[in-house]
């Protein structure tokens, strides 16, 4: 078996985020970088899969990414990833959810994976587009959202995350592509030993070059923080007027009391 | 010259800083209050690969370098200087001396279980009248047939309260001074070895600080480690190295401490503003951030010199002291920025100053330190 587990490094969300110059992405000098945590739990359910079947499938992790995304790419090898490839792309921010998804696609369209995890989104952008376009544009069954995985015999069977809290389970053939949420598995820290290991495993480094390009479909014409509001409602009065206020606004407005 | 840690080493400090902040700093406080870190959490340790961290692969470390071994320790000294000395004593001062000295064959025997933590190592040098002048210890070992009999006392020994493997020293003859030094692996459960105390103490409570009554404890001659009235060499080759171990460990301290205060000054409000618009709190946070990068950059550099290859007993000691001072400085401003609040346990800088001040003393005090910054100066 063949998996692919396609990984983000994105900024730390407790950066401090301000728009760059250009105001098309972060000011990246602020940042601090991690993997993305979806990624996180795409990586760790691949790497189960491995041990339940005996260590059998071999793991590529791909990102897409400057120099510092090598950094993700490790921790993804020191958590059970084979071998890892990099598309080095230093102006990555600026291609749409199409164009990444396109690049994927071509280097995974010649490597025949059986089985491709990636997260249900990324942390920074959060478009939640590129799986999918990945799964179409291979032709691959795809599922979303996972909170639960299982595997047996060829056939993959999922629990997803509906509105309302409520699950569904489906059932996918081989060859698939699942995207993975919060809630599906608890992701191992990397190791001393491991982190030692994963020195010795092989990062491929491709250009975008080398894969077939696709224009964009959707600019990012600005990015900026919101305009600062005033400091929200402050109730005053008598204590059971404020109450009834209260009861107003958030029967009217959330969904709290419903 | 580039001052950035490489892309290997950031994913290992972004690694131990996940597991720091999720195993251990949510139990830094029932550590200190319990005097105990739990089984669990050394165990957890152990699997990370923290107990061996720059021992070879070979012998069942984890294979890296000193500069990762340092980064482990300064990370989880950060939330708990406890757990951080657990580390650095057992790594510098039981696995150093025996891969540094040990035959193959003492290698093979000891260094797996110890570099994978099924046993904790320490090192059994200090005596009642034996502290910073070794050379005049007082536990004496003579020849017997085809063991050694050891007789004597240690106090204040690291880690030595899960009777594991320690490394200690003993004279045959203590009018030789250091030249009748020798050192010997020890296996801590041995017949004639009693813990008379764990002692109580100012900070680093959850660390065992032990000691122990030698009573005709017979050890097999094949644990004799290096030569005979080698002992002192090693012991001060070993401390050496220690000295990395106990710098990173301060300079977590100090980090955490900071980490604290910065955060608690933008938060507190007093005269309308945040304490941080204050200057005086400005200059304090200025300093501590100033001392502590300053004694990063000596510890790290000790850490490379180490892995180099090269001398690096002069950094090793200038490190050990510059940290050691910072944590103790640092600490003792973080409880003024925080106030009435800082002296309350709840917000745990009053236990990093506690911490704090043991890694002026140990692994040789700061007043050894000096001695051996200035011979090196004036040989």
């Amino acid at each position: 078996m063949k998996i692919l587990v396609c990984i983000k490094q994105v900024p730390d969300m407790e950066s401090r985020f301000r728009p760059n110059g250009d105001k098309t992405w972060y000011d990246e000098s602020d940042l601090a970088f991690r993997m993305n945590e979806y990624d996180e739990y795409a990586v760790e359910q691949a790497v189960q899969l491995k041990e339940q079947l005996g260590g059998e499938p071999e793991i590529t992790v791909l990102s897409i990414g400057p120099e510092r995304t090598v950094e993700a790419i490790k921790k993804a090898l020191a958590m059970g990833g084979d071998r890892a490839v990099h598309i080095r792309d230093d102006r990555y921010y600026q291609k749409d959810p199409w164009q990444i998804a396109s690049m994927i696609a071509s280097y995974a369209k010649g490597e025949s994976f059986d089985l491709i995890f990636t997260g249900m989104q990324s942390q920074d952008r959060g478009s939640a587009q590129v799986g999918v376009i990945v799964a179409e544009l291979l032709g691959l069954s795809c599922a979303t959202t996972l909170v639960g995985f299982s595997y047996d015999g060829g056939t993959v069977t999922v629990k997803r995350e509906l509105e309302g809290g409520i699950k569904g389970v489906a059932k996918l053939k081989l060859p698939a592509l699942v995207t993975c949420q919060l809630g599906l598995n608890t992701p191992r820290y990397p190791t001393l030993p491991n982190i030692m290991k994963a020195k010795k495993k092989e990062i491929a480094a491709l250009t975008p070059a080398e894969l077939s390009g696709e224009a964009e479909l959707t600019a990012t014409a600005a990015i900026y923080p919101p305009a600062k509001k005033g400091g929200g409602l402050v109730l005053e009065g008598e204590i059971g007027a404020q109450v009834d206020r209260l009861m107003g606004i958030l029967k009217e407005k959330t969904a709290v009391l419903r | 010259m580039d001052f950035e840690l490489s892309q290997d080493h950031k994913v290992l400090r972004d690694s131990v800083r996940e597991f720091v902040e999720k195993e251990i700093k949510p139990i830094a406080m029932k550590i200190d209050e319990e005097h105990m870190i739990p089984d669990s959490l050394v165990n957890k340790m152990a699997e990370m690969g923290f107990l061996g961290s720059y021992l070879p692969e070979e012998y069942d470390g984890a294979g890296l370098d000193m500069l990762s071994y340092a980064i482990v320790v300064e990370e989880v000294s950060k939330a708990c200087g406890s757990s951080g000395v657990l580390i650095s004593a057992h790594t510098s001062l039981a696995c150093g001396p025996i891969y540094t000295f040990g035959t193959e064959a003492q290698k093979k025997k000891w260094l797996p279980a110890l570099n994978t933590g099924k046993v904790i190592g320490c090192f059994l040098l200090t005596e009642p009248d034996a502290g910073s002048d070794a050379g005049a210890i007082s536990t004496t070992y003579r020849r017997e047939g085809d063991e050694y009999v050891i007789n004597g006392s240690k106090i204040f020994i690291t880690n030595g309260g899960y009777r594991g493997t320690g490394v200690l020293f003993a004279t045959s003859d203590k009018s030789l001074k250091h030249r009748g030094v020798s050192a010997f692996i020890i296996d801590l459960n041995s017949s004639g070895v009693e813990i008379l105390k764990n002692e109580k103490k100012l900070g680093i409570r959850g660390s065992y600080t032990t000691a122990f009554a030698l009573d005709s404890v017979r050890i097999p001659a094949e644990n004799l480690l290096g030569q005979e009235g080698q002992g002192f060499k090693i012991a001060m080759d070993t401390l050496n190295g220690g000295r990395i171990g106990i710098a990173s460990q301060a300079l977590g301290i100090a980090e955490g401490a900071f980490e604290r205060a910065l955060a608690y000054s933008k938060e507190r409000k007093q005269f309308d503003h945040p304490i941080c618009d204050l200057q005086a709190v400005q200059f304090k946070l200025a300093d501590m951030y100033t001392r502590i990068e300053t004694s990063k950059l000596m510890t790290y550099k000790a850490a490379c010199l180490k892995d180099a290859k090269k001398n690096y007993t002069a950094e090793s000691a200038m490190c050990k002291m510059l940290a050691s001072e910072a944590a103790t400085y640092v600490t003792k401003e973080a409880i003024q920025i925080h106030g009435g609040y800082g002296f309350i346990c709840d917000y745990e800088v009053e236990r990093m100053f506690r911490d704090a001040k043991i890694t002026e003393i140990y692994e040789g005090t700061n007043e050894v330190q000096r001695v051996v910054i200035s011979k090196i100066l004036l040989s």
